[in-house]
């Protein structure tokens, strides 16, 4: 982003003409919305990048009089500071000073996984293969523990929060987005449930559920679990119902989803269970009735004895404190076994099929501003996935076709190597942190030279986006 | 990174003195000299202390306000960049970015509740100036908004040295906040500034740290010299009359 402002400084009085910035791009339309704004889809013009499509996440001026919001400055502010190939890449940030309008652009990412899954279920009716479920699990986990070592807690995990790279030279490339949640969580000023309850109810850790004030890294590795076995199975795999009230309603029904699939928690299983404030409260229904077995390889119909099973089951431990960290589980034999994950997730390198994912719904009618013209100019869905339209002949003129899928040019992925950092002593300014849970974390760097991609220029219909939310989590 | 200070933006951005030492173009046309910089500079650390007070929000988000604003006048000047505004603001930045948010009107209510005692007005601003501002901030600073304070450092370095007990923790404390009145932050690695701040105490408590200094694997030239640095500006300090202040701030000739 170095670039960033060579040029925004000259656009406060504009007035009417369209800010300088905004003639780089050229605006196709938009692809998402959400509380805080718009998300755009937009060509690059210059020269450098010609043709290079960006997602710009337009941020309203907050109602409340109350100037930039948090969340977008939690979200710039994290993402100025991280860079690896399974996050989402912030490319430029913009101000239009005359309507106090912020927007954040980001490399345009064409599908994810809550579109995908989608796919899978509704419209081609077969499984998503294990190589593809791998190598998207194995990138998720690969971001993630970047951010976890960087004291980074997404807290906000879900299908729709992951995206995947459609064609070009990053083709079927995981990235993790919306970081409108994200904590740092070294040395927090306040608790971090403070600040509201965070986390889709469908991927929300059972600790948080029953009331826990200081999370960790480990509610991200239950959104894992959730999200690896809706890849294996193509459904939410905790389905409950939200209580809809404020603050912190309790969830019980959303529990109950957890016991019927994994059993009764027990104090003997999760000792610190007996200090979460709602394992109390709701003595009678949480405690009352007992669900003994757990059902899960039934639910995702996999062997107990599989690899696949046990890092499942490892992610969907109930004590945090036992749950299976990012770092562990990329050394977990399943992703050591065949098929081995890799970088393209989307074309196996002995792909027989491959399956054609529709590309984003384009609505064209509407423009940065937020107003909308009148002459519809395409089938218009609502944005992504959020409406619920099928995208399959949507926003088409642009993306449609046939995909050439490279097959050449896959590599294996090696687990990751961790540079620990042996100095630490010496350096006592670098974020040596409390780590509320204990967390067995790894700290430093992770080493990425190794999968650091040199950015090829001549792709057009590759991107990536921070991308907005389907189901609106509480802020 | 977030949280790795060596991989950080705020450790990329790390300056020379020289660099920290430049008054902006329009300023100098005013005649605005190194020293009056460094006067305005403190006296705004020192009125974003206040109205943290008023405030109530925690050092570290002072901390960050600051350093903030000291960053923004390595790029801006005080011209365009008018003190009176860009002091409340940061504040309310940086409150947002240490997840303390504070309401901008609670802010300007106190800028108008402050001024009875302040030498230099701040409360001519209303809620639209600040969101304004905040938003030019937030480009002046490149949107590089994590900061790397010394006060986990210290605490750390403390316990380490087995100096942690009340009088040093207080002392180094005490000295440490006083290090954001000059722009130390600017130029210095967090965990040096907190160790010059050990090693002052250190002497004045006349407690041996000599052989723990050298366990570490620093430059104890550096800490030396940003020790000296902190010492020299006590030693300025008391030269520093409110009329100097005032005259410097007359000498930009803002808008009243």
């Amino acid at each position: 982003m170095g670039d960033t402002n060579s040029n925004n400084g000259n656009n406060t009085n504009t007035n009417n003409k369209k800010p300088e910035w905004l003639q780089q791009y050229d605006l196709l339309g938009k692809i998402g919305e959400g509380t805080y704004g718009l998300v755009f889809l937009a060509r690059i013009k210059s020269s450098t990048n010609r043709g290079k499509s960006i997602a710009i996440k337009k941020f309203k001026q907050s109602k409340d009089g109350d100037g930039v919001s948090p969340t977008a400055i939690r979200e710039i502010m994290l993402l100025r500071e991280i860079s690896h190939e399974n996050v989402v890449k912030l490319v430029n940030v913009h101000i239009n000073h005359v309507d106090m309008s912020l927007y954040l652009a980001f490399d345009y990412a064409e599908h994810d996984l809550y579109e995908i899954i989608r796919h899978h279920r509704d419209k081609v009716n077969h499984s998503i293969s294990s190589y593809t479920v791998k190598s998207f699990l194995w990138q998720l986990l690969n971001g993630l523990n970047y951010l976890h070592s960087n004291w980074i807690i997404h807290r906000d995990l879900k299908p729709s929060n992951i995206l995947v790279m459609g064609e070009g030279d990053e083709q079927g490339v995981v990235k993790i987005a919306d970081f409108g949640l994200a904590r740092i969580y070294q040395a927090p000023l306040k608790t971090l449930s403070d600040n509201g309850v965070v986390v889709t109810i469908w991927y929300r850790a059972p600790e948080l559920l029953l009331g826990a004030k200081h999370y960790t890294s480990a509610v991200d590795m239950w959104a894992v679990g959730c999200i690896f076995a809706e890849l294996l199975t193509l459904k939410p795999l905790f389905q409950g119902a939200e209580v809809k009230a404020t603050p912190n309603p309790f969830q019980l029904d959303q529990l109950d989803k957890i016991f019927k699939v994994l059993g009764h928690p027990t104090l003997e299983k999760w000792p610190t269970l007996a200090h979460l404030p709602h394992w109390h409260q709701d003595v009678q229904h949480i405690q009352g009735h007992k669900y003994d077995n757990t059902g899960l390889n039934t639910v995702v119909h996999l062997p107990t004895k599989s690899a696949a099973y046990d890092l499942l089951s490892k992610m969907l431990e109930y004590d945090p404190r036992k749950r299976i960290t990012a770092a562990q589980a990329l050394e977990h034999e399943y992703f050591r076994s065949d098929p081995l994950p890799g970088r393209n997730a989307l074309v196996s390198p002995n792909a027989d099929k491959v399956v054609n994912y529709p590309t984003r719904p384009v609505d064209r009618t509407t423009d940065f501003e937020g107003t909308t013209s009148l002459q519809p100019s395409q089938p218009v869905s609502s944005g992504n996935a959020v409406s619920g339209s099928i995208p399959g002949a949507h926003g088409g003129t642009l993306r449609s076709g046939p995909r050439q899928m490279p097959v050449g040019g896959m590599q294996r992925m090696q687990p990751q190597a961790m540079q620990a950092y042996n100095n630490l002593a010496s350096q006592p300014g670098m974020g040596s942190g409390m780590n509320p849970g204990g967390m067995p974390m790894q700290r430093g760097l992770p080493n990425q030279g190794h999968q650091q991609q040199q950015v090829r220029r001549k792709d057009s219909g590759m991107g990536m986006t921070g991308y907005p939310p389907q189901q609106k989590s509480r802020r | 990174m977030a949280a790795n200070f060596w991989t950080s933006s705020h450790y990329k951005q790390l300056l020379d003195q020289e660099e920290v030492d430049v008054v902006q173009p329009l300023d100098k046309e005013k005649g605005i000299t190194l020293e009056d910089f460094k006067h305005i500079k403190m006296h705004m650390a020192n009125y974003i202390w206040k109205l943290a007070h008023q405030v109530k929000v925690r050092q570290r988000v002072v901390a960050t306000a600051v350093t903030y604003m000291r960053r923004v006048y390595t790029r801006k000047s005080m011209t365009e960049y008018d003190p009176r505004l860009v002091a409340p603001t940061c504040l309310y930045l940086a409150s947002k970015a240490e997840e303390s948010t504070v309401q901008a009107r609670l802010l300007v209510f106190y800028l108008k509740k402050l001024y009875t005692d302040e030498k230099y007005r701040y409360d001519r601003y209303e809620i639209k100036d600040i969101l304004e501002m905040e938003m030019k901030i937030l480009e002046a600073l490149n949107y590089y908004l994590v900061v790397f304070h010394p006060y986990r450092a210290l605490s750390q370095l403390l316990q380490d040295a087995n100096l942690n007990d009340i009088s040093m923790t207080q002392l180094t404390w005490g000295l440490l906040n006083d290090t954001y009145r000059m722009d130390l932050i600017l130029v210095h690695a967090p965990h040096l500034i907190a160790l010059a701040c050990i090693y002052i105490a250190s002497v004045l408590r006349e407690k041996d740290t000599t052989a723990w200094f050298e366990e570490l694997r620093v430059d104890m030239n550096v800490v030396k010299n940003i020790s000296m640095e902190i010492l020299d500006f006590y030693e300025n300090h008391r030269m520093i009359t409110d009329d100097r202040i005032i005259a410097a701030f007359s000498k930009l000739n803002l808008k009243p």
